[in-house]
């Protein structure tokens, strides 16, 4: 890190999660975001950039020169929409036009599964969709090739699009009429065949093409609940699941930084690939892994980013997987069922549980429920520890169910 | 108060009951004990996290804190740590971050939310305990200032202290109030109702001397502040609240003895004159000191209105006016008493007291006019609106109830309060008519009342409000008088359609409006120290300079104000901010009795002493006020004022002004309201 002092780190996009690890480090660091949060910044003495990343890549040249008044020798993406700009502005400071043109690929899902397909992983049959025809003759196709005739039994597909985080514009095809309430303007869309087996993501700490750390999370239900590490069913999967991450990297050209796949798995270990990020999970899942391992992840980004961290470092920084692991830290997010809210309804046995660490429900001043857009909005969610995976998995399963919000 | 730890005594004879209740405590001193550890924990986080940070980790504290504060003994775990939650940063980034800018009265409304801001507000509490016992050193609140301010908080919201009664025993009492019970609980434990007792009059002092029609808050405040009454008290302390629930209840030797209105109707029937007088006489008295009626005065002042009709001007705390006009219009008051006043409109024999001692019966026109309102047929949609002030056994009728609300405001016309409706032109107009125009005024309640429609005209077309759809105000509230209640809605409609047909005109469209909404008596120059097209302030000099001109006593020539002046002034809070725009009225510009001009004013605003900022505090007593009226030094209160009428034809010369008078206001304007103006 001695080395680092003097070439500053721009992080893209607002988190002050990012930020407080990354000033903790004591390395020099510049904070590139929207211009809302320049005053902010200013009062507290933060190096900032304002910055609207909706704008075209070819802006980036602007961006660059910008930050090389801050001696930046290296950037790392927080979110979605800033991993071009990474992968552009990077190019140019380590002088590596290839380095954005990776970046692309984890932009696209499309091109991330061809790519994917072409070293070998396991995917879903997948196709792109231009208009709603190409939708219908999919469908219809992989239901023709699994010949599936009865109307109750079809097989669904996925539909998503090309380069939007999480689950925003997924939908879930189950019969011809879902294609129907699909807008024109949601197109380009990338289709698949609907994968079996339990979903689960990892995070892989790369550098200089080594897999530093790999931490799997276990899903118990997509966009509500999940856990880290991961149960031991699953893994007693992770050579496996280590080797299918190795193809990713290799194939993606992936030297430094964090992946975040998401893979299906089946009860006879067939690994099938579901996507991959380049930039920092949501759902909670960092704040899993310094509580389960007690390292900040956001920390190991970055010095996974940074083709400078030494060998020593690296070791000295990221425990060992799985056994090092104080305990199974999972959690809830929460969504009113009702529309209007009025008050909170907590049950006693919950907080009296041992596993419970804290819950973030409150009742919000406005009593409307908003709609749900990918998995943006969950009103509050619930911490749970403990040192029992199972017992874990049925508390995220049963508090799933239960209404908090009336 | 500490948490109870409870040790078990074993014994043999112990019962099952006994052992169960022991357990449970102890349960419940664990569950403390683990919360107390969490929520220490979170603080500590917090305390550590550089302040850009701290927003990540602050929710963790709220919602322990709220854990705590809704279990018993949590209130004392919370004020163990509040004198480290500034420097923790529990407030950082939010609206209680600085102490010194809260304020009393607005506590109460937070705590009542549901949701983190109460939550909020009630850490804010704790932390001013701290300060207040002393063990949180504060930089710029002193140990007094934060008892009077927490003395303020429990006295102003002492019906937070008892859980509310809910129709349906089921449905579990709402969390923020439980939070704010144990809250109000623990701080009034901690410090002396003495104290709270010495802020509660004061409240009730201050809303009293206002005269206002509506006295539902002090009369809460009164009945809240029975549950004070100790030996600890101060003597002139007791002696006040004494007097004032004394006024509401029973003030006379007759009343104090009767068990209910019946009780005390058969008294009286049994009564000597000599006792009837001496009854009539304390009313009176107790009318005169606080503004408030017994419903016991009801039953004198009715008795006395059918058997003794020569002891029933004592009853009615007249002076040598009213003496007058009593002894004029004895058929008429005795038919308005017969109609009007029963236990429902008690207030009104205060409305009848004033309205006699103005001498408003004077008006020869007036009389038929108020005659008509007996018999009136009155409109259903009024009458479902006047339906809220009866209940089932009432015997008063919808034209009692009606009467009543006339008398009130032509015996009190600058009692009218907005409530808490933004209808501050019509609740002034009101007041003004009443003053000045009382004719004209129950010419609109009679066409309200009748027809639910009010005529006016604009320039010479005729306005009907109930041609009109948009008024000001969306839903008015029933916080209202009677009269308030019917007139708002169609002046509202009728002010807003005037200020319509004026928006293209480039000026201030109230240069024309006021005269034809009030009427022709307002003066017809105008002058709005804001530039209608551009929005900057203009010339504020000249402004200031005609204003001094026009209403200065020592400047205009020694003319004096006849009529009132309906002005238009910003509305700033404690820091000077500004709040939106306001409707007063000018009553009188005198000299107080330190020789300083004042302005008195009505303002429809139901509390009438807010503080402006800039040391400017509005006073209701004091300085001369009247009954209604507020105050403040001439150059205050030209410093919040935005526009004016003046007569043209009476002023005297602006170059008279001096230039440091001008200065004067202008400070303390521009760094007021004026931030958010540019000044051309």
């Amino acid at each position: 890190m001695k080395a680092n002092q003097s070439q500053t780190t721009a992080l893209l996009g607002w988190s002050l999660q990012a930020i407080e690890a990354i000033d903790k480090m004591g390395r020099p660091y510049v904070v590139v975001g929207p211009p809302e949060f320049q005053s902010f910044a200013d009062k507290n003495e933060i190096s900032f950039v304002p910055w609207l990343f909706n704008v075209p890549i070819e802006q980036s040249f602007e961006l660059y020169e910008k930050l090389k008044e801050f001696n930046v020798k290296l950037t790392v993406p927080i979110y979605e929409e800033t991993v071009e700009w990474a992968g552009m502005i990077n190019s140019l400071l380590f002088e590596n036009p290839r380095l954005f043109n990776k970046s692309l690929l984890l932009r696209d899902k499309g091109l991330m599964k061809r790519r994917a397909h072409l070293a070998g992983l396991r995917v879903g049959v997948f196709e792109e969709a231009y208009n709603k025809e190409d939708i219908y003759r999919f469908f219809r196709r992989i239901n023709q090739a699994l010949i599936k005739l009865d109307e109750d039994q079809l097989e669904p597909i996925h539909v998503k699009p090309f380069d939007k985080a999480g689950t925003v514009g997924h939908r879930k095809i189950r019969e011809e009429k879902d294609i129907e309430e699909i807008d024109d303007e949601e197109f380009p869309l990338l289709m698949e065949s609907h994968l079996e087996g339990q979903e689960f993501s990892c995070e892989a700490f790369i550098h200089n093409g080594n897999v530093e750390f790999l931490n799997i999370t276990e899903y118990v239900k997509l966009g509500h609940s999940n856990f880290v590490p991961a149960s031991p069913t699953l893994e007693k999967w992770r050579p496996q699941i280590r080797a299918e991450i190795e193809k990713l990297v290799s194939a993606f050209e992936v030297d430094y930084g964090i992946i975040h796949p998401e893979f299906f798995i089946t009860p006879n270990g067939e690994i099938y690939f579901g996507e991959v990020a380049n930039r920092i999970p949501g759902g909670h899942i960092f704040e899993h892994i310094e509580k389960a391992y007690g390292f900040s992840p956001y920390q190991g980004q970055i010095l996974c980013s940074d083709p400078d961290t030494t060998k020593e470092e690296l070791k000295s920084f990221f425990p060992e997987e799985i056994v090092s692991a104080k305990g199974y830290s999972g959690n809830l997010m929460v969504y009113p069922k009702v529309k209007t809210i009025s008050r909170l309804n907590i049950p006693v046995e919950l907080k009296e549980h041992p596993y419970f660490v804290k819950h973030n429900m409150f009742i919000p001043t406005t009593s409307k429920v908003s709609e749900r857009v990918g998995f943006g909005n969950h009103y509050g969610s619930i911490n749970f520890f403990g040192d029992d995976a199972q017992e874990m998995r049925r508390l995220l399963e049963k508090f799933e169910k239960h209404n908090f919000y009336l | 108060m500490s948490p109870t730890v409870t040790t078990e005594k074993v014994t043999s004879t112990q019962t099952r009951r006994k052992t169960t209740n022991a357990s449970k405590a102890k349960k419940v001193t664990k569950q403390i004990e683990l919360l107390e550890k969490k929520f220490v924990e979170a603080l500590n986080i917090l305390d550590q996290a550089k302040p850009f940070a701290k927003s990540l980790y602050q929710t963790d504290v709220f919602q322990l804190a709220n854990e705590l504060a809704s279990s018993n003994g949590g209130m004392a775990v919370l004020d163990k740590y509040a004198h480290l939650f500034d420097k923790a940063g529990v407030f950082l980034s939010g609206d209680w971050e600085d102490p010194t800018k809260l304020q009393p009265p607005f506590v109460g409304n937070s705590l009542r939310l549901r949701g983190i801001y109460s939550i909020l507000e009630l850490l804010s509490e704790m932390r001013m305990l701290a300060i207040a016992k002393g063990t949180y050193k504060h930089d710029s609140i002193s140990k007094e200032e934060a008892c009077t301010f927490l003395n303020e908080v429990v006295a102003l919201n002492l019906d937070l202290l008892t859980p509310q009664e809910t129709q349906d025993q089921t449905i579990p009492q709402e969390e923020h109030l439980i939070r704010a019970q144990n809250l109000l609980s623990y701080l009034g434990q901690e410090l002396s109702f003495k104290d709270v007792a010495d802020q509660m009059i004061i409240e009730i002092d201050r809303l009293a001397v206002q005269r206002p029609i509506i006295t539902r808050r002090i009369l809460e405040m009164i009945q809240l502040s029975q549950q004070l009454v100790t030996n600890e008290l101060n003597p002139s302390t007791l002696e006040v609240l004494e007097k004032y629930t004394q006024a509401v209840y029973a003030p006379t030797p007759l009343s104090k003895k009767a068990v209910d209105q019946r009780d005390y109707r058969l008294k009286l029937e049994q009564a000597t004159d000599e006792e009837l007088t001496t009854e009539a006489k304390l009313f009176s008295q107790s009318l005169d000191d606080t503004g408030l009626v017994s419903p016991f005065h009801v039953v004198l002042v009715r008795y006395l209105n059918r058997k003794k009709a020569d002891i029933l001007p004592l009853s009615l705390s007249l002076g040598e006016s009213g003496s007058i006009s009593f002894n004029d219009n004895k058929k008429l008051i005795h038919d308005l008493i017969q109609i009007a006043i029963y236990p429902e409109t008690s207030q009104t024999i205060y409305g009848l007291s004033r309205m006699l001692n103005r001498g408003v019966l004077k008006i020869d026109t007036l009389l038929p006019a108020i005659q008509q309102l007996f018999e009136l047929p009155i409109h259903a949609e009024v009458r479902k609106s006047l339906s809220l002030f009866i209940n089932e056994q009432s015997s008063i009728s919808m034209n009692g109830i009606l009467i009543a609300g006339v008398i009130s405001v032509l015996g009190q016309p600058l009692g009218i309060g907005q409530g808490k409706n933004p209808i501050c032109q019509s609740a002034r107009a009101i007041s003004l008519w009443a003053q000045f125009e009382p004719v004209q005024l129950l010419t609109h309640i009679a066409h309200a009342a009748q027809d639910n429609n009010i005529e006016m005209s604009f320039e010479g077309e005729p306005l009907h409000s109930n041609l009109l759809i948009e008024g000001v105000a969306n839903g008015i509230q029933q916080d209202l008088d009677v009269v308030s209640i019917l007139l708002v809605p169609h002046l509202d409609k009728i002010y807003n359609e005037m200020i319509k047909r004026t928006l293209l005109r480039g000026e201030d469209g109230h240069k024309w409006v006021n005269r034809e909404f009030y009427g022709k008596w307002i003066p017809s120059g105008f002058i709005n120290a804001i530039d209608q097209l551009t929005l900057n302030v203009t010339n504020y000099s000249a402004f200031v300079k005609l204003f001094y001109a026009t209403h200065h006593p020592d400047y205009n020539e020694g003319l004096k104000l006849i009529y009132p002046n309906p002005v238009g002034i910003f509305l700033t809070n404690v820091h000077g901010e500004l709040l939106g725009l306001h409707a007063v009225s000018i009553q009188r510009i005198e000299k107080d009795h330190n020789g300083e001009y004042r302005i008195y004013f009505y303002n429809p605003n139901n509390d009438s002493t807010q503080n402006w900022g800039q040391g400017i505090k509005a006073s209701v007593s004091g300085f001369g006020e009247l009954e209604g009226e507020s105050s403040l030094p001439f150059h205050e209160f030209v410093s919040r004022m935005y526009a004016y009428h003046y007569n043209p034809y009476e002023q005297g010369d602006t170059y008279m002004v001096e230039d440091s008078l001008v200065l004067q206001c202008k400070v303390l304007a521009k760094e007021s309201w004026g931030k958010s103006s540019t000044w051309s």
